[in-house]
């Protein structure tokens, strides 16, 4: 009854095209995401004000749990998700590959970089997230400031990281760090030999080095930088070597049951409002003319390392089984 | 038994007072069969499908894997040193509580019993705030030093001693009980014969003492081999599997499609724990010495010269182990961001006001969880009442029976139970034709299985307690089992009954071993949120989340101590 009178007096003020549009999405969908929990319900509440009528369900873990679970579903053969959020473009090109995935022609990527989505408009780059090095501020007062510092076993005996074998941007992280020169698999072998350990995921780390059991953890760019907001004893380093990146890729799959609330899900994430959205949680936008959050340090002077996709995904398998040998998974 | 029923009330058709009785009975059955003691033997024909020796090859073949051995050598080691730890702290209480001058008995107990009732991932999260860098402790002048670099808990290390803490109550309890029914006599006339009070310890009242000790070891050992909470939060960070988290993880990995390994895996979990069982049916049946208690019980050995050294060790032992580890975790809810240092300037209520309205997950979680517990509270007392009079006023074989098959579901490892409910209810209903899982729905389920052998105890005992004349009149003037049962025991009951309903509800609110297994999008219960709360690093909030719980719990718990007073004896799992 409700929906139908705001439908009405929407009629009536003439806002036909817009107003018919939102109210035609309706009915549960299901996310599956690497999103943080506390973040994950903000966003629903905020894509709930525009979108009433759909009822988001999300279930949430690391990227690679979530793929796993997805390819259990898979096998069984019924995947319980409409929409993929997670963090980076890797899995969302195998799963492309698979043809788990479907088209979202129309999806809104005006005024963000084309080269961040994909050509055939399956998934969609969300946000850019960075992964750097954080550290204690009561621990540490004369902070390394690149990534060949680390390996010092001084700082290696106290330094903590996400795992590839649950977090996403973490197996990015690994992957392009090893395919860069004057790095490769002896840096962290290095960093293993200096005592350096693996967590879970970028949360885990975070609560570490926030406490104090760490010194220095390696770590995406946001969860420092809301913590140091909120008065942490952390900073985060940007090292002089360059960051690597993930984009937060969200994708409609091929089996979604719900195609409309997914493509606006999907739509209100890359339009201005929702873009401003992921600035308010700390995340630097992809769309020009939003303002980075302010937590962020000018990112000109900040190089990303990057590494074609397509070595990663051949590689992807590999660098779980090295990193869980050196680092016990 | 479903014939048993049948012919039952055909037989008993003649005569209608009969078969009232017979239908209450068919419906308790309906309950019982089918949510405790079906799922259970649904995961049996799982695996034993294709018969006996197919069934154990494929048992052993899930647990060829390194993975699962390590996991079962890690859950027998641990649940090994914790037991040990649970006996030694339980027995020394005990004792010093039974047999000293030791004063302010009842709150010490308090402490002691305090971990029963905190959930073990709470236990678990105020350990590692106790012990952490950022713990209040390392501000106490002089203690500075010991600040540690980082949090030994996790790990193995860690398990043992918060488990360990955290099922000595059920020893104590078990010796305390044994302790009440010891005749002074047998004491008083050791002293006479010339025996020092520690020899008559040693040589009189040890050895009576033995069969309680050894049956509350055995308890602690199968809670200890069934925990999921502690090894959750101290041992999957601490890369110290045991077959609880096994499990957990393999199933939040892999969905369902890991089904068929995980439920060999809960039946090696199973099987152990029902060694342990069987150790303490049989110790108690076997070699429970039956004292015979006439005279009064022992006034306690005076401590002498040691009292104060005595008194002032304990109660230093138990602020560290019961009340520090309390305040360690509300002062890590206390804090704007993780990691901050609580000072007069830093100390904010954000946290704790931010999860119940800001925080999505954790209203959702606390409008589940109290749905969930008082529906099992009120739904399990609701089987009680009735089982409990035909079991007690009745004697009747069949509830005695049903009265048994309760205990299952409690006793056996909540993993196991979980995994024969995703078993049972993953297939359609057959009439409905929808799965419960993935509802809010299975979880009820499982808690209704769960806890009803929690709501029958306090029932039974207070039952086998009631005046019977004032009912044995009623049936006189004529009135049936069904109106009797209404008009005369039930308000009678009544004080039992709401003791019993509070147990469930505090055993269901802050659930976290069946809901880690069964919750589902939308459908989180406290414990699961708080555990991954801390699992994503938002440790403060998972702090905020465990204040809240605690302060609830502590609350009913006080309100039922108070209600406690008037109750019958053995209503309450504990006395003051």
């Amino acid at each position: 009854m409700h929906r139908r009178s705001v439908l009405a007096i929407a009629l009536a003020l003439g806002l036909t095209s817009y107003a018919g549009a939102a109210a035609a999405q309706s009915g549960p969908l299901v996310i599956y995401t690497s999103t943080p929990t506390e973040q994950m319900d903000q966003l629903v509440a905020r894509f709930n004000e525009s979108y009433p009528d759909v009822t988001v369900e999300y279930f949430r873990s690391g990227t690679t749990e979530v793929i796993n679970r997805l390819q259990a579903e898979f096998t069984a053969g019924s995947a319980q998700a409409d929409v993929l959020l997670i963090a980076d473009t890797v899995v969302m090109t195998q799963l492309k590959a698979d043809d788990r995935l479907q088209a979202y022609p129309d999806a809104p990527i005006a005024g963000t970089d084309a080269s961040l989505h994909d050509p055939e408009m399956m998934f969609f780059s969300t946000k850019l997230i960075t992964t750097g090095f954080m550290y204690n501020t009561d621990n540490v007062t004369n902070p390394a400031t690149t990534w060949a510092e680390l390996t010092n076993p001084e700082i290696a005996a106290r330094l903590m990281m996400p795992s590839p074998l649950y977090s996403g941007a973490a197996l990015i992280n690994v992957g392009t760090v090893v395919n860069q020169d004057g790095f490769g698999w002896e840096y962290f072998e290095a960093l293993a030999d200096g005592g350096a350990t693996a967590g879970r995921g970028n949360g885990g780390v975070l609560d570490a080095v926030a406490r104090g059991e760490m010194d220095y953890g390696i770590i995406v760019d946001f969860m420092p930088l809301n913590a140091k907001a909120a008065g942490s004893p952390v900073e985060f380093v940007f090292p002089a070597e360059g960051v690597t990146a993930v984009t937060e890729p969200v994708a409609i799959l091929a089996g979604a049951s719900n195609v409309e609330a997914a493509q606006a899900f999907v739509a209100w994430q890359l339009s201005e409002e929702g873009q401003r959205f992921h600035v308010g949680q700390g995340y630097l936008p992809l769309r020009e003319g939003v303002t980075p959050p302010a937590a962020f340090p000018q990112m000109e002077g900040v190089d990303v390392m990057a590494v074609a996709p397509a070595l990663l995904l051949e590689q992807s398998d590999e660098i779980k089984q090295r990193f869980a040998d050196l680092f016990g998974g | 038994m479903r014939q048993a029923v049948a012919t039952g009330s055909i037989s008993l058709g003649r005569r209608p007072i009969m078969k009232a009785e017979t239908l209450l009975l068919a419906v308790l059955g309906l309950y019982v069969l089918g949510l405790c003691v079906w799922p259970l033997l649904r995961l049996l024909t799982t695996i034993f499908a294709g018969g006996l020796t197919e069934g154990v090859s494929f048992i052993l073949d899930a647990w060829s894997t390194p993975a699962a051995r390590r996991a079962t050598v890690n859950t027998l080691e641990a649940s090994f040193w914790a037991t040990i730890l649970s006996v030694v702290l339980g027995v020394a209480m005990a004792f010093l509580v039974g047999l000293s001058d030791i004063r302010l008995k009842p709150l010490l107990v308090f402490l002691l019993l305090l971990p029963l009732l905190i959930p073990p991932q709470i236990s678990a999260l105020a350990w590692l705030a106790m012990i952490g860098p950022q713990s209040p402790l390392w501000l106490i002048p002089g203690l500075e030093a010991l600040r540690p670099v980082r949090n030994p808990l996790l790990g193995r290390d860690g398990i043992i001693l918060v488990m360990g803490l955290e099922h000595a109550p059920m020893v104590f309890l078990a010796v305390r009980a044994a302790l009440r029914g010891l005749p002074a006599d047998l004491i008083d006339a050791a002293r006479a014969a010339g025996s020092r009070p520690m020899g008559a310890i040693a040589r009189i009242v040890a050895p009576l003492m033995l069969p309680a000790l050894a049956a509350g070891a055995a308890l602690a050992f199968v809670s200890a081999i069934g925990n999921f909470g502690v090894p959750a939060l101290l041992g999957i960070p601490g890369r110290y599997p045991m077959l609880s988290t096994l499990i957990y993880q393999r199933l939040a990995g892999f969905g369902p499609t890991a089904l068929a390994d995980v439920a060999a895996l809960a039946l090696i979990l199973a099987g152990m724990a029902l060694v342990g069982i069987g150790a303490q049916v049989l110790i108690l049946r076997r070699y429970a010495v039956a004292t015979d208690r006439v005279g009064g019980a022992h006034a306690g050995f005076a401590l002498g010269r040691l009292f104060w050294p005595t008194t002032i060790f304990v109660w230093l032992l138990m602020l560290l182990i019961a009340v520090m580890p309390l305040i360690a975790l509300t002062a890590a809810a206390l804090v704007p961001s993780v990691g901050v240092r609580l000072s007069a300037e830093t100390v904010t209520l954000s946290n704790l006001i931010y999860v119940v309205t800001g925080l999505g997950s954790a209203q959702r979680a606390f409008a589940n969880s109290l749905f969930l517990a008082t529906s099992a509270a009120f739904l399990t007392v609701a089987v009680a009442a009735p089982l409990a009079w035909l079991l007690v006023a009745r004697r009747s074989k069949m509830a005695q029976a049903l009265n048994a098959a309760a205990d299952a579901p409690y006793v056996l490892p909540g993993i196991v139970l979980s995994i024969a409910m995703i078993l049972t209810f993953l297939p359609p209903v057959p009439v409905l034709g929808i799965s419960l899982y993935n509802t809010i729905w299975i979880l009820l389920i499982a808690y209704l299985a769960r806890f009803l052998a929690l709501a029958l105890r306090p029932v039974v005992s207070a039952m086998a307690q009631i005046e019977r004349a004032t009912e044995e009149a009623a049936q006189m003037s004529g009135a049936g089992p069904l109106y009797r049962l209404r008009t005369v025991v039930l308000p009678m009951l009544a004080p039992a009954l709401g003791a019993g309903a509070l147990l469930v509800f505090l055993g269901a609110f802050s659930e976290l071993t069946v809901s880690a297994l069964l919750w589902s999008r939308g459908n989180e219960t406290v414990g699961v949120v708080i555990f991954s709360l801390y699992d994503e690093g938002n440790s403060t909030a998972a702090a905020a989340v465990s204040v809240w719980v605690l302060g609830i719990v502590l609350c009913l718990a006080l309100l039922i101590s108070l209600v406690g007073r008037r109750l019958p004896d053995g209503v309450l799992p504990w006395r003051m």
